[in-house]
């Protein structure tokens, strides 16, 4: 007993000296993964610091996880919201970090910053010397240079706050607003100016263009009106098509096959249609399996299907991946509420 | 068990060594103890913990946060001096701490949760904490415990007064003054607190990097920066004024109000590469919070009754500019405005040495306001539809009967049932029992149960979007059962205690996302059973050559596990512990007094806390276990018309880098010196 006294009294001294804390730097770690392969942007929870970024092989099944952490000795920041990779560059948008790291997609170090962009969603590149940033705050389209990764211009977008995702079609960008919003805008890439808008239904939340050349948009909906799929004729900005769901299953996360011509969305089921149908399909792609589907992400060049489960978004979330049959091929374990997918072709 | 036994045996080892470390050269007089006291009627089988006035008093900057967080086992989930600091008692949720102000409900009705950070703690007078099951006998819904604080009459006759003035670290200035009259029948005593802090410590950013470049614009370094914190700055000011009247015929009347004025900043997380003129986040608070109350005893029955009132306007902003011209536009304006009215009567009735009964009813009328004033609806150009506006009524009535049928036993048994609005929770029943196992050492056995409900608050029913109306209590049932034993001799006092408890809580309140993009709504859904062992000691002796030694400890070993069914086949946090509850916490406060000198330490420790609920141990998962040690040094010089005391105080003082909360680094070693004025007044 008095050696058990003596040993307590000791760890307790031990412990005054603050002899357990470890925080400090991180070690890094060298990475050189040139395979193909999927980048999962994990968004972590806001305000937690704990946004994290994975990458997976699907040829080895192997998943590396806060590859970012790990490869740079630092943290990727607060809510990683989308990664766009273009002329062998990546570009993670940490929403509420204010910033878009540039990465090299084999070792996963940083390569450069774009900062003065408080609270950055998406990135598109226009061309080789221009890439649009949209916000979830800023009424206005941040124009980077991806030379030298610094702000070029803004593009006022009248008023409406919240741009999300964008596509480029010829010499037009097309954006639509999400929070409480119902736009779709129109951008001149010549003139850097918003030039048109489209209304659709309440919140559209994503936004992509299929093979035809049409734009597809989910809506949230709200009370009175129903969320909905919606079929645009970009040139026109005429609605082609409008496909209703129940209230409790709103559509988003709107993705495209390899071949752009078939549509992915969640909307409670995993959905898939033809891009020219008509009516929407009897039966779901993926049914609902009493887990809420958070990301969705097609590979452009297997067609396999990647389905990301953040569970109680509390802790590492879940990818499932599947053939473009709807077989299951493999289940790997992420960050935490992992939400978006970003392809890596060698 | 066995595990639970073995912690049980460690912790009054534990409180065996510190006595016998703090006591050591009075060995013999500490065998010669008499039994402390009689146990109150209104304690039987209540597991209690008083603030220590010392621990209250440490100083002017402190906040109730900080007393609690060195007086007792509760876990104080905060980043900072004038940061939200949350309790987690018993391993539960914040809203599971119950908290009055002279009998009048302290906690959100919004948010259901108490942030401490804004109690001065030399704004409390007397503060207990209540463990598990003995917070049925205080308030409803404390389903890990509940905390009083009070304030009382001034304890000196005549006029009093006191002025306190702190400089910091960190350009933070405090000033304190109470002025004070106690008189036959009037009393009366008001207090100021104004505190400023810039709060810009420097830190080590080890969560992002610096880049160097090269002339054409290409990374070829990095390092970790020597950085400051960003938009930590704050203002507080406070006032208290209270008021006491006792007649001749032994009414005794007081009123207090509170009045709070507070401008915080809230820092900037770590790794945000927004700069200050880019993005800036503050929280404005106003409160004022009056109770008047009555009390009086006839003969055998003291009835009492009690009416407040709270004015709750709470704004949080986020403002951005991405220019950073200093030209900020709103991002979230987020207001409240809540006004509670508060009424409460109650009884105690002792026939006799072995019977007491109390009966008491509260009521709060709530009125809440609240929503986002910056969202607009782009369709409409104007306010988004994110206000909600509710009125609710709650009621808790309570019946007590406590008993001793011998002189060595207790037992007592509460009843209380709550009303929220037009739905009721069940009866809350709680039972309790003590038995004084020895006389010599005054060693009593202690143990209760209860089974206890919260009910959801209006931002659970009605938040826009997200509210769910269709929420039901929450239900716990918990036991508790401990050892106590006080030893008091002439010079010597020693008083050390240690309990297993164990809760259940099904039911809990859950935020989730829903199927529409960015909208979370809470359901009833995880079931969390919460166990561990508390330990506590006070210690205090002094020498005839005029050294006082004092000591007060505690620790406290919690597993708070999830015990939910699975979200879905991936969830492995089912058995695991909950995010941001360490499992084990401990904290030592010792004095030495020498004539006018007074040296005190303190010591913390938290062990590891897990951020993801599966208790992933990557560097994203947890916190890593911090020890903070704090020293200050006090001395009193006495004058013909003035006690003047100097203090100067060092906190974190081996000036270790760590976080309480992740992204969220705290300040390394730093200071203040506090000057306290107290002229001597000639009373008669």
């Amino acid at each position: 007993m008095k050696h058990g006294i003596r040993n307590l009294f000791g760890s307790l001294v031990l412990l005054g000296l603050g002899a357990c804390m470890e925080y400090g730097p991180q070690p890094e770690e060298a990475f050189d993964i040139r395979s193909r392969g999927v980048f999962i942007t994990c968004e972590g929870n806001f305000m937690w610091d704990n946004a994290s970024l994975s990458f997976y092989d699907p040829v080895t099944r192997q998943v590396e996880n806060t590859v970012f952490l790990r490869a740079n000795g630092m943290k990727l920041g607060d809510v990683a919201q989308s990664m766009t990779l273009h002329d062998g560059k990546g570009y993670v948008v940490v929403n509420n970090s204010g910033v878009i790291y540039v990465v090299d997609p084999a070792t996963f170090r940083v390569t450069g910053l774009i900062e003065e962009v408080v609270s950055p969603r998406y990135l598109l590149f226009v061309d080789e010397q221009t890439a649009y940033v949209s916000d979830l705050y800023d009424p206005r389209i941040t124009v980077i240079d991806p030379r030298t990764n610094r702000i070029r211009s803004r593009i006022d977008m009248n008023g409406h706050r919240s741009t999300e995702q964008m596509v480029l079609a010829g010499e037009r960008v097309y954006v639509n607003c999400w929070s409480y919003d119902n736009k779709i805008l129109v951008i001149d890439t010549r003139t850097e100016r918003l030039v048109d808008s489209l209304t659709v239904g309440w919140q559209p939340n994503s936004l992509v263009m299929d093979r035809h050349g049409k734009l597809w948009t989910a809506t949230d909906g709200r009370d009175g009106e129903a969320p909905a799929l919606w079929r645009i004729d970009p040139a026109t900005l005429e609605i082609e098509r409008r496909f209703e769901l129940p209230a409790d299953r709103p559509p988003s996360k709107l993705t495209l096959d390899e071949q752009n011509d078939r549509l992915y969305f969640i909307a409670r089921d995993v959905w898939r249609m033809p891009t020219d149908a008509e009516s929407l399909p009897a039966e779901p792609f993926l049914p609902y399996t009493g887990t809420l589907y958070y990301g969705l992400g097609v590979d452009p060049d297997t067609g396999e299907v990647y389905v990301a489960d953040a569970v109680d978004y509390v802790q590492n979330g879940v990818v499932y991946r599947f053939s473009d049959t709807g077989q299951p091929l493999d289940t790997l374990r992420v960050g935490v509420i992992p939400g978006s997918f970003c392809f890596k072709r060698p | 068990m066995k595990r639970i036994a073995v912690i049980l045996a460690a912790l009054l080892c534990t409180g065996t060594l510190f006595a016998q470390r703090d006591s050591a050269a009075r060995t013999v007089a500490i065998e010669q103890v008499e039994i402390a006291g009689v146990r109150p009627m209104k304690e039987i089988g209540v597991q209690r913990t008083v603030l220590d006035s010392a621990i209250l008093r440490e100083n002017i900057s402190s906040s109730l946060a900080d007393a609690l967080s060195a007086g007792s086992t509760l876990f104080i989930k905060s980043y900072g001096r004038a940061t939200l600091s949350t309790a987690s008692f018993r391993g539960t949720a914040p809203s599971h701490t119950q908290v009055t102000w002279n009998g009048m409900k302290v906690n959100s009705p919004m948010l259901g949760q108490v942030d401490f950070s804004l109690i001065p703690s030399y704004f409390v007078d007397r503060a207990a904490i209540y463990h598990g099951a003995s917070s049925v006998g205080i308030t409803g819904g404390g389903l890990g415990g509940a905390i009083t604080l009070a304030t009382k009459e001034p304890d000196r006759e005549g006029f009093s007064l006191r002025y306190i003035q702190g400089i910091g670290s960190f350009t933070t200035f405090d000033e304190f003054l109470q002025v004070s009259y106690r008189g036959r029948h009037w009393s009366s005593s008001t207090r100021l607190l104004a505190s400023t802090s810039e709060n810009d410590f420097r830190y080590r950013n080890y969560d992002s990097k610096q880049f160097t470049t090269n002339a054409d614009g290409e990374i070829v370094g990095s390092y970790y920066p020597l950085v400051r914190n960003r938009n930590g700055a704050f203002r507080d000011l406070h006032l208290l004024q209270e008021l006491y009247y006792t007649s001749d015929r032994g009414d005794r009347f007081s009123l207090a109000a509170w009045y709070l004025d507070t401008d915080r900043g809230l820092a900037l997380l770590s790794s945000d590469r927004n700069t200050t003129r880019e993005k800036r986040n503050t929280q404005a608070e106003r409160t004022l919070r009056a109770v008047l109350s009555w009390d009086r005893l006839f003969g055998g029955v003291k009835v009492g009754a009690r009416a407040g009132y709270t004015y709750d306007d709470l704004r949080y902003r986020m403002e951005s500019d991405p220019d950073g011209a200093g030209d900020f536009i709103p991002v979230t304006d987020a207001r409240s405005r809540i006004h509670t009215l508060f009424a409460r009567a109650e009884a105690e009735y002792a026939p006799n040495e072995r019977w007491l009964f109390a009966a008491n009813v509260s009521a709060h009328q709530h009125r809440v306001h609240s929503g986002d004033l910056s969202v607009i609806d782009a369709t409409t150009g104007r306010r988004a539809d994110t206000l909600y506006r509710q009125e609710r009524f709650e009621l808790s009535a309570f019946a007590s009967v406590k008993w001793r049928p011998v002189p060595r036993m207790g037992v007592a048994a509460d009843l209380r049932w709550e009303l929220y609005g037009d739905r009721t929770t069940p009866l809350i029943p709680a039972l309790f029992v003590d038995w004084l196992l020895s006389r010599r050492g005054s060693v009593v056995l202690k143990a209760s149960a209860a089974r206890n409900y919260r009910y959801p608050t209006l931002n659970d029913l009605y938040f826009q979007p997200g509210g769910n109306p269709d929420l039901d209590p929450e239900r716990g049932w918990t036991w508790d059962a401990g050892v106590e034993s006080s030893l008091k001799s002439r010079r010597s006092a020693l008083r050390l205690s240690a309990t297993l408890f164990d809760s259940r809580i099904d039911d809990w309140i859950l935020w989730i996302a829903t199927a529409k993009k960015g909208v979370y709504t809470p359901i009833n859904i995880r079931r969390v059973h919460s166990y561990g062992a508390e330990g506590k000691i006070t210690a205090s002796t002094s020498t005839a050559s005029g050294w006082h030694f004092a000591a007060d400890g505690n620790l406290a070993w919690t597993r708070s596990i999830n015990r939910g069914d699975k979200f879905s086949e991936a969830d492995e946090s089912v058995g695991r512990q909950l995010v941001y509850i360490p499992v084990w916490s401990g904290a030592l406060t010792a004095r030495v007094a020498w004539r006018h000198w007074v040296l005190s330490y303190k010591w913390q420790w938290y062990s590891e806390r897990f951020t993801m609920s599966n208790n992933d141990l990557g560097a994203l998962g947890r916190v890593p276990a911090y020890v903070m040690n704090d020293l200050a040094l006090e001395k009193s010089l006495e004058f013909r018309r003035l006690t003047l005391s100097l203090k100067g105080c060092i906190y974190n003082l081996f000036n270790e880098e760590y976080q309480s909360v992740l992204g969220r680094p705290m300040p390394r070693l730093n200071a203040s010196f506090f000057i306290c004025l107290t002229p001597k007044f000639r009373n008669p």
